[in-house]
C-alpha cells in the first residue's frame, strides 16, 4: 500500500458517497469543509467508510484536526504504515 | 413520577424495578439495582479523595454516566465538559469553575492537570453547563440535580415513555439537551436508556440497540434519515435545539415516525415547551412553566422548579436575563389561536445551527475582524451554514487563506464555509447596528 493509493482511495470514497461532486477536482490542499459539499455528517461518512477500508481507528477527538483532504490522508496513511 | 433528586430517581427505580436494564452501553446492560450499586459505591470512593468540584470530560460511556450520579451523590460541584474542545478551551473553562478534580480521557487529563484549582466550599447539588458553541469566555449556567430532575418530568408529562422503551442517547451528556432528553427523560420514565457508542457509530446504534424512542439535533435527524440508519422499532423521535426544516419532518413523519419538536434553553434546565399533536412547530407549554410574549416578541419563561441558580460567577450576566424570576430568552415567539407556541425568530446577535450550536456573533465576528483586518463584515447563515459577508474590496482567495488557520481551531459546523464580496454597505441601524434580519434576508435571496 502506497500513500497514493490511500489518497486515491479516499478520492473514490468520497466521490461515490457525493455523487454532485463529481466535478470537484479534490487536491491534497483543498479544504473538505469549505471548499466542498460535504458537511460534518457526512465527514463522519467519510471518515468511517474509511476507517472500515483500511483497517484502521482515528481516535474522535483529532477528527476535528483533519481539515483538508491532505490531513485525512495522511492520518490514514500513518496508522496503515 | 416526580423525582426530587438523582439519589431519590435511582434509589425509587432500585427498589421498584431492581431487575428492569436502566442502561446498555455496547454489550454491557446495567439493571436499576446494579445501577444504583455501582453509583453509591463510586460516592463512597469520591468521598473518600476529599474532592469537591469535578470537571467531567464526557465520553458518553457507562462509566462516564456512573460517574455523574456518583459525584452527584458525594456532594460534588459537577461541571459537565465536552471533550472534543480545544485544550487551551478546556484549560480556561477548568480554571473558571474552580474544578479541582478530572475524570476522563487520561493523555487530556495530564495535559490539563495544570489548570486545576482549589475547589469550592458550597458545590453541592450543582451541576454545571456551557451553553453550546462552548468557547472560553463561555458562561457556566448553574443547574442542579433536582432543577434537572424537574425538567424530566415536565418534559415527560407532555411526552411519556413506558418502562418497556429503550431512549437512544446520542447527543453530547455535556449539553443539557443531551443530559435532559437523552438520558435522564428516559431513567425518570423507567425506560432503558441505551448510551451511543460515538460519532463513528451513527450509523448502526439504531440497528444494535433496537431503540423504540431517540433525541437528536436537526442535523443527526437529517442524516438519519438520509443514511436510513431508523430501526423499524423506532416510535418516536424528539428535536430540538435547533431550527429544523420541514422537509426533513415530513421525511421522518414518511417513515412511520412520530417526531415531536422541543424548545429549552440551557438556561431553563432544557424543555419548556412540546409539540405533541399534528403540528411539529406548535407547541404545547410544560406544566410547569408559563410563556408570556413581550411587546416585541420575546419569548419570556416563568420555570420555578427548573430555572437556573444562575451563571456561573457572573451575576452581572444573570441579572442582565432573569429579572424577578422571568428568563428573557433572546428568542421571538407567537401563539396560535389554540394556546400553541411557534417560534418566529431571534432578537440576540445569535445563530443557531442545525447541530444545536450557537455562534455569539458580536464574538466570533470580532475574531474574524482580527483575522482580516478588516472590520465591514457580518457572518449569517446560508442554507444553514455559516458565510461571510465582506464588504468592500478584497482578494476572496486571500482573505479565504487568512481566515483557514483561525476555523481550524473552531468545531467543524462553526466554521465559515463561504465568503460574498460585496460593494455595497452592510445594512445597519441608526446607531450602527448590523440589522441581521435584512442581511439574512438579502444572502438568502442572491442564493
Amino acid at each position: 500500500m502506497t500513500r497514493q493509493e490511500v489518497l486515491d482511495q479516499t478520492r473514490k470514497i468520497i466521490y461515490d458517497s457525493f455523487p454532485d461532486m463529481k466535478d470537484v477536482d479534490l487536491q491534497e490542499d483543498t479544504v473538505i469543509n469549505t471548499e466542498t459539499a460535504i458537511d460534518s455528517m457526512g465527514f463522519v461518512l467519510v471518515i468511517c467508510k474509511l476507517e472500515a477500508l483500511f483497517d484502521v481507528r482515528i481516535p474522535e477527538r483529532q477528527w476535528k484536526k483533519l481539515q483538508t483532504l491532505g490531513d485525512v490522508v495522511e492520518a490514514i496513511w500513518k496508522r496503515v504504515q | 413520577m416526580r423525582f426530587d433528586s438523582f439519589d431519590h430517581l435511582l434509589r425509587h427505580f432500585a427498589e421498584q424495578s431492581p431487575d428492569a436494564p436502566a442502561l446498555r452501553y455496547e454489550k454491557e446492560t446495567l439493571s436499576f439495582a446494579e445501577f444504583y450499586d455501582r453509583v453509591r459505591a463510586r460516592a463512597e470512593e469520591l468521598r473518600g479523595e476529599g474532592k469537591t468540584c469535578l470537571g467531567l470530560l464526557c465520553d458518553g460511556s457507562l462509566d462516564n454516566v456512573v460517574e455523574i450520579f456518583a459525584a452527584n451523590l458525594a456532594g460534588l460541584q459537577l461541571v459537565l465538559l465536552d471533550a472534543s474542545l480545544e485544550s487551551e478551551v478546556l484549560k480556561t473553562l477548568i480554571r473558571y469553575t474552580d474544578v479541582d478534580a478530572l475524570w476522563g480521557d487520561e493523555d487530556l487529563k495530564e495535559e490539563l492537570a495544570l489548570s486545576l484549582m482549589p475547589g469550592v466550599k458550597d458545590g453541592k447539588g450543582k451541576i454545571l453547563f456551557f451553553t453550546s458553541g462552548t468557547t472560553e469566555r463561555s458562561k457556566a449556567v448553574v443547574l442542579t440535580d433536582h432543577s434537572l430532575c424537574q425538567s424530566a418530568w415536565n418534559g415527560s408529562a407532555k411526552l411519556p415513555l413506558a418502562p418497556e422503551d429503550t431512549l437512544l442517547c446520542l447527543l453530547p451528556l455535556g449539553h443539557v439537551f443531551g443530559f435532559v432528553c437523552g438520558l435522564l427523560w428516559g431513567l425518570s420514565c423507567g425506560s432503558c436508556v441505551a448510551l451511543g457508542r460515538g460519532q463513528r457509530h451513527y450509523f448502526d446504534d439504531c440497528a444494535f440497540y433496537r431503540p423504540t424512542a431517540v433525541s437528536v439535533v436537526p442535523l443527526l435527524l437529517g442524516f438519519l434519515v438520509k443514511m436510513r440508519c431508523i430501526n423499524p422499532e423506532m416510535k418516536l423521535v424528539l428535536v430540538g435545539a435547533g431550527d429544523c426544516p420541514p422537509a426533513l419532518l415530513a421525511a421522518a413523519g414518511a417513515m412511520g415516525l412520530r417526531v415531536s419538536f422541543g424548545y429549552g434553553l440551557t438556561e431553563t434546565s432544557s424543555g419548556v415547551a412540546i409539540s405533541v399533536k399534528g403540528d411539529p412547530y406548535a407547541m404545547e407549554v410544560c406544566p410547569d412553566d408559563t410563556i408570556t410574549i413581550a411587546e416585541d416578541g420575546e419569548i419570556l419563561i416563568e420555570a420555578p422548579t427548573c430555572m437556573m441558580q444562575g451563571y456561573y460567577k457572573r451575576p452581572d450576566a444573570t441579572r442582565a436575563v432573569l429579572q424577578d424570576g422571568v428568563f428573557h430568552t433572546g428568542d421571538l415567539g407567537m401563539f396560535d389561536e389554540d394556546g400553541l407556541l411557534h417560534i418566529t425568530g431571534r432578537k440576540k446577535d445569535m445563530l443557531v445551527l442545525p447541530d444545536g450550536t450557537k455562534i455569539f456573533l458580536p464574538e466570533y465576528e470580532s475574531a474574524v475582524m482580527q483575522a482580516l483586518g478588516h472590520t465591514e463584515l457580518a457572518v449569517t447563515l446560508r442554507d444553514e451554514k455559516p458565510v461571510l459577508v465582506f464588504s468592500g474590496e478584497g482578494d476572496a482567495k486571500a482573505i479565504a487563506g487568512k481566515l483557514r488557520d483561525m476555523m481550524r481551531t473552531l468545531p467543524r459546523g462553526q466554521q465559515i464555509t463561504d465568503i460574498l464580496m460585496t460593494d455595497e454597505p452592510l445594512p445597519r441601524t441608526a446607531t450602527g447596528k448590523i440589522k441581521r434580519w435584512e442581511l439574512q434576508q438579502k444572502v438568502s435571496e442572491k442564493a
